[in-house]
């Protein structure tokens, strides 16, 4: 059962990320990226991480591609009738493929001492209680980094003086 | 067959890759924004994955993954402020012109 | 005081200048009679040394002392005190000391109305009294590196002189000329010079001239050294081909040229001559070498000086003339004869000079004897010297220079070929008809009427003239054994085993005399019989004329090969210095760095995606080849 519905959240995502790679459109990239995050999300429920699953929902579905659509509307060029890859796509290629070939054979070959599926996970009590306990210190430093970078997010973003000229050639 | 990590360790590697190809082939910065999402969902597949397959009390993986999500977003928010800025003063968001720091 | 303390007699030059050129601008008129007291010491320090000499007996002394020494060779700056020297020495400080004394008067120029001495006049004393000091070391030494020492003092010492009036571009001129000039000969002096010091391990000039005496130096590198040195003395004593700076030279006052010009300076290729005359004995190609150099430059000499108009200039090819009449002498191995005649000639080529001096002086520097005349009449006392001076030295008896042209014939008829002693007799002939024609043109015929105003020259310029004068007309009788135990110059002034008595061949003092006269005579008669014969005579060698104006063409020769060969080789080497050394060499290693920079700077185009793809291909290598490893 469990396998049945990996493969097909496994293939769901990994059809949805081809597309994101993919596509011409960068708004169908946004949307299939919403897919695949969908399909990530499914994949942490097969893995007993339900409060993952939600905050990943809420978080990448709800507020990123969201904030992605907006910028997307705001920086609309008009010249993506030209290709859509960087002139050096096939390197790349060949770079992920080899990758993904060394990171596969990597866990195939691994040998260690794994559980077999279990048929039940944590509650969000001990997630929670991990959390604040044993990582209070990382979870106050997300929330200074979230605010810096809210802070920074405005300054950047701020429209304002229209700086002429070039800056950094040479 | 029954699941096995390397089941999941597989999907995330080739996640990964996907992700890793939209970065380096993709022309317009937004989308290779999508593109890096991509390989942070992929990691988070992964360290949840070893949680489970570990013991499954030890809640290091999926609060890991819980911080990696959190920066992802920070991340994200950041990095789009930037590509409009970049936007409004150059009038553009293809990579291939954006090489003011060469040389 | 005798000769050991001979050393002082230059040390008083140094010492005047040392304070001069430092202290002038303090002292009374700069200091010039500083200058006065010191050569007068020297002069007056001659005269112990002379008499500490005599009783001693004639010969050779040395007194040695150790300058500095470095390894196997020791360099000394000691003395040697022979009858050469002693003979250089009085000419030195007598002739030194009256032109000092007459520079007194002769350095005042008219200044805004009244006559004020020379602007600079401290430091023509100060160089004068270097130059004088140069001179007597120079004479004194015992070892080659101190005379090329004194050698070069003296040739700086004349470039400062003859270019005092540096206002003139033809003075600047001049000055440079003769310094490279004798440069160019002093190259070969010193390439001389270190070949017998290699051979013989001694700068000793003793030393040296017994080991080459003996055999100790082969023939083929003696006869090279010699040739060398006589270069040196080539450019100093202005043979041909180094003569052309002589009568440029002129440019400086004319005391100046009296004392440098005439007498000293230019004496000094032909005393080292006579000094290492061992050597040239040995090098008989040399030797033979000196005389022809001797007799062309003596016939050159003579026949410009026939037609220049410039009285100085008539007088400095007249130099060049017996210059190489002494150089003559000494090809033909007559040392006696040689030195005394440098000795007479000294003291008749100054006093003509300080003639031209007070007549240019009176007549507001004219030298264009055309346009004098007659003279006689206003300035008798330069009048009468300078006719004594022409006498002299055209070899009219018995005046001074009659004498030792006299010696001079009987040295060279008996070593050398009748050509040489035909040849000297023209050359005998042409003085004559030279300085005849001068004095006659100068101070005998019609005074021109804007000459009327012409007066005779003050004391201080006149008293040396008439002391010169009596020296001219009674000087040559040392020649003779005079008694007293001085048995003549010959027994004097010898080099060799011994001396040779005074000679007295009639049939070549008569033949000698016959020619002096009779060239005199038939150049006054010439120019007497007015200017058409002359100017008829001019016509007809036109030739001939031109070729002897134009110095024979010598200046033009020079100027050719400055200009074609030396400045063109100048400018290519500053071409391959600019483009190869410069560019390629200097600039080329900056470049260089420049654009392999450049190169290795392409590789940062700014696009992330290539950044990104060299990382990732990196860690993809990586990776495959720990998984190979481990395979």
């Amino acid at each position: 059962m469990g396998l049945i519905l990996f493969y097909i959240l496994g293939g769901l995502t990994l059809v949805a990320a081809l597309g994101v790679v993919t596509t011409r459109n960068i708004v169908y990239g946004a949307l299939f990226l919403l897919v695949a995050m969908s399909g990530v999300a499914g994949l942490f429920v097969l893995l007993f991480a339900e409060f993952l699953a939600l905050v990943q929902l809420l978080i990448y579905g709800g507020a990123i591609i969201i904030v992605i659509l907006f910028a997307l509307m705001l920086t609309r060029t008009t010249d993506f009738s030209v290709a859509t890859e960087h002139r050096r796509w096939p390197m790349a290629a060949v770079i992920s493929l080899a990758l993904f070939g060394l990171l596969a054979g990597a866990a195939i070959g691994d040998s260690g001492d794994y559980n077999t599926y279990q048929r039940s996970g944590i509650s969000i009590e001990e997630l929670g209680k991990g959390l604040f306990e044993n990582w209070a210190v990382p979870f106050e430093i997300a929330s200074i980094v979230l605010l810096v970078a809210l802070i920074g997010a405005i300054v950047i973003g701020r429209s304002g003086e229209e700086e002429g000229g070039e800056g950094d050639q040479g | 067959m029954i699941l096995e990590l390397a089941h999941f360790q597989i999907l995330a590697a080739a996640l990964f890759c996907l992700g890793l190809y939209g970065v380096l082939a993709r022309r317009s910065a937004v989308m290779v924004l999508m593109a890096v999402e991509l390989m942070l969902n992929a990691v988070n597949i992964n360290l949840v994955a070893f949680s489970a397959f570990r013991d499954i009390s030890i809640v290091t993986g999926q609060v890991i993954a819980i911080f990696v999500i959190t920066v992802a977003a920070a991340e994200i928010g950041l990095a789009l402020a930037v590509i409009m800025r970049l936007y409004r003063r150059r009038g553009t968001v293809n990579v291939d012109e954006i090489d003011w720091m060469k040389g | 005081m005798g000769i050991e303390e001979a050393w002082l007699i230059p040390t008083y030059g140094f010492i005047a200048f040392g304070v001069i050129a430092l202290f002038g601008r303090y002292l009374p008129s700069q200091g010039k009679h500083l200058s006065i007291i010191a050569i007068v010491a020297a002069f007056v320090t001659f005269w112990p040394v002379l008499f500490d000499f005599v009783s001693k007996g004639v010969g050779e002394y040395h007194v040695p002392r150790v300058w500095f020494s470095a390894g196997d060779i020791s360099v000394g700056s000691g003395m040697i005190i022979d009858p050469l020297t002693i003979v250089m020495l009085a000419l030195v400080t007598l002739v030194a000391s009256l032109v000092q004394i007459y520079s007194l008067g002769y350095m005042r120029h008219s200044h805004k109305g009244h006559i004020a001495d020379d602007p600079r006049i401290g430091w023509y004393f100060a160089v004068h009294s270097l130059f004088t000091a140069a001179m007597l070391t120079l004479v004194l030494a015992d070892n080659l590196l101190l005379l090329y020492l004194a050698w070069e003092l003296v040739g700086l010492c004349s470039y400062f002189l003859i270019g005092f009036w540096w206002e003139r571009k033809s003075a600047v001129n001049a000055s440079k000329k003769a310094f490279i000039t004798t440069r160019v000969g002093d190259v070969g002096l010193l390439i001389g010079i270190l070949i017998l010091v290699a051979e013989t391990g001694t700068f000793d000039i003793s030393d040296i001239i017994y080991a080459v005496v003996n055999g100790d130096v082969s023939e083929g590198k003696t006869t090279l050294a010699a040739f060398m040195i006589f270069l040196g003395a080539m450019g100093k004593s202005a043979q041909f081909p180094l003569h052309v700076w002589l009568p440029d030279a002129m440019e400086g006052p004319t005391p100046v040229s009296a004392l440098i010009h005439a007498a000293t300076m230019v004496t000094a290729g032909v005393f080292l001559v006579a000094r290492l005359l061992p050597i040239y004995e040995m090098a008989e190609s040399a030797q033979m070498f000196i005389a022809i150099i001797g007799i062309v430059t003596a016939l050159m000499g003579a026949t410009l000086a026939l037609v220049v108009t410039d009285l100085k200039r008539m007088l400095a090819y007249s130099t060049m003339s017996h210059l190489g009449f002494m150089m003559l002498t000494l090809g033909a191995g007559g040392f006696t004869a040689a030195a005394f005649h440098l000795l007479m000639h000294g003291v008749s080529k100054a006093m003509l000079f300080l003639s031209a001096g007070s007549i240019m002086h009176a007549m507001n520097d004219e030298t264009d004897m055309n346009k004098m005349g007659g003279l006689r009449h206003r300035m008798p006392i330069t009048g009468a010297a300078f006719t004594i001076g022409a006498l002299s030295l055209s070899g009219i008896a018995p005046l001074a220079a009659f004498w030792s042209k006299d010696e001079m014939l009987l040295a060279i008829q008996d070593r050398l070929s009748p050509v040489f002693v035909v040849l000297f007799l023209v050359a005998v002939v042409l003085s004559a008809l030279y300085m005849s024609r001068a004095t006659y043109l100068v101070f005998f015929g019609p005074l021109k009427v804007e000459n009327r105003r012409v007066h005779e020259s003050p004391a201080l310029m006149s008293m040396p003239l008439v002391v010169l004068a009596v020296l001219s007309v009674f000087a040559g009788f040392i020649a003779l054994p005079l008694g007293g135990g001085y048995e003549g110059i010959g027994r004097f002034l010898f080099y060799g085993e011994h001396g040779h008595d005074f000679e007295f061949q009639p049939l070549w003092t008569v033949v000698s005399i016959v020619l002096a006269t009779g060239g005199f005579g038939f150049g006054i008669w010439l120019y007497k019989s007015k200017r058409t014969t002359v100017d008829n005579l001019r016509v007809r060698f036109e030739g001939v004329h031109r070729v002897l104006i134009n110095r024979y063409y010598m200046d033009t020769a020079y100027q050719w090969i400055v200009d074609r060969v030396v400045l063109a080789l100048g400018r290519s080497v500053a071409l391959f210095d600019r483009t190869i050394v410069n560019d390629r060499g200097v600039n080329g290693a900056g470049l260089t760095v420049l654009g392999m920079g450049k190169r290795l700077r392409s590789h940062v185009t700014g696009l992330f995606a290539d950044y990104g793809l060299a990382m990732g291909s990196g860690v993809v290598a990586i990776a495959l080849y720990v998984w190979l490893r481990s395979v």
